[in-house]
């Protein structure tokens, strides 16, 4: 099984950037479009970004003379693993029943 | 569907086989080995078993599962104790409930694994994340993905 960085713990302490991640879960965009929704100085979003890139939450893409941010799925699908492992085993599990009451 | 981090988990499942059926199943020891993991269970209230199953690092669980029959209703309910091993790093101690209902031609089978202890710092940081508007979005990241692929 894989373990989670240690750094996406820190990285998700932040409400910045959780909603941050949330904004990005619809699409990329960019540090303009994601400045908006806040009530910060673009330099201080940026200074967020940095962070969730550093973790490896996003990553940036320059497009143009632009910065297009998008989430990495990867990191999230581990964390929802590691915070809901029996959620999932029991999902597995449930459908192995269903296989043997087939057999039975 | 989960309430909160490590709260309690409650899934339900809809099987197209007659609820004495299911019920074998969940209480014959040579078919729970079949789905769920070997044990040495016996439909007996008290009765303590082990279950073997996939360790997982991540919350310090070693894969041996220490378990107790605490209720149970012929066909309808039955209620195990869900604990790890003392040598673990985990604090796991919950309880596992199936219940059966009719449905149709079939049954409806509840599942709830509840009591995780909020006294183990994995467990409270992970609470914490949770607590605080992250709830579901692993399930929405997992849904966007779905949709893109």
């Amino acid at each position: 099984m894989t373990t989670l960085r240690d750094d996406v713990f820190g990285a998700l302490a932040s409400p910045t950037r959780r909603e941050l991640l949330n904004l990005l879960l619809t699409g990329p965009r960019t540090v303009n479009d994601l400045a908006s929704h806040f009530d910060m100085r673009r330099p201080s979003v940026s200074e967020h970004l940095k962070v969730l890139r550093d973790a490896e939450l996003v990553t940036e893409q320059k497009v143009g003379r632009e910065r297009h941010y998008q989430l990495e799925a990867e990191p999230l699908m581990k964390l929802q693993h590691w915070l809901h492992p029996y959620e999932q085993f029991w999902r597995e599990r449930m459908k192995a029943l269903g296989e043997v009451l087939e057999d039975m | 569907m989960n309430d909160v981090a490590h709260g309690t988990i409650h899934l339900d499942e809809f099987l197209p086989h007659a609820p004495h059926k299911v019920w074998r199943a969940l209480t014959e020891p040579e078919l729970i080995a079949r789905w769920l993991m070997p044990n040495d269970f016996k439909l007996e209230v008290g009765h303590r078993f082990t279950f073997r199953s996939r360790p997982m690092p991540d919350v310090g669980f070693g894969g041996i599962c220490h378990s107790e029959v605490l209720a149970f209703e012929v066909g309808h309910m039955l209620r195990i104790a869900w604990r790890a091993a003392p040598e673990d790093r985990s604090s796991l101690d919950s309880v596992v409930t199936f219940t059966l209902e009719p449905e149709g031609r079939g049954t409806r089978l509840f599942l709830t694994h509840d009591g995780f202890d909020p006294g183990d710092p994995l467990q409270a940081l992970s609470h914490r994340i949770m607590g605080s508007g992250w709830k579901g979005i692993g399930r929405r990241v997992a849904a966007a993905i779905e949709n893109a692929g």
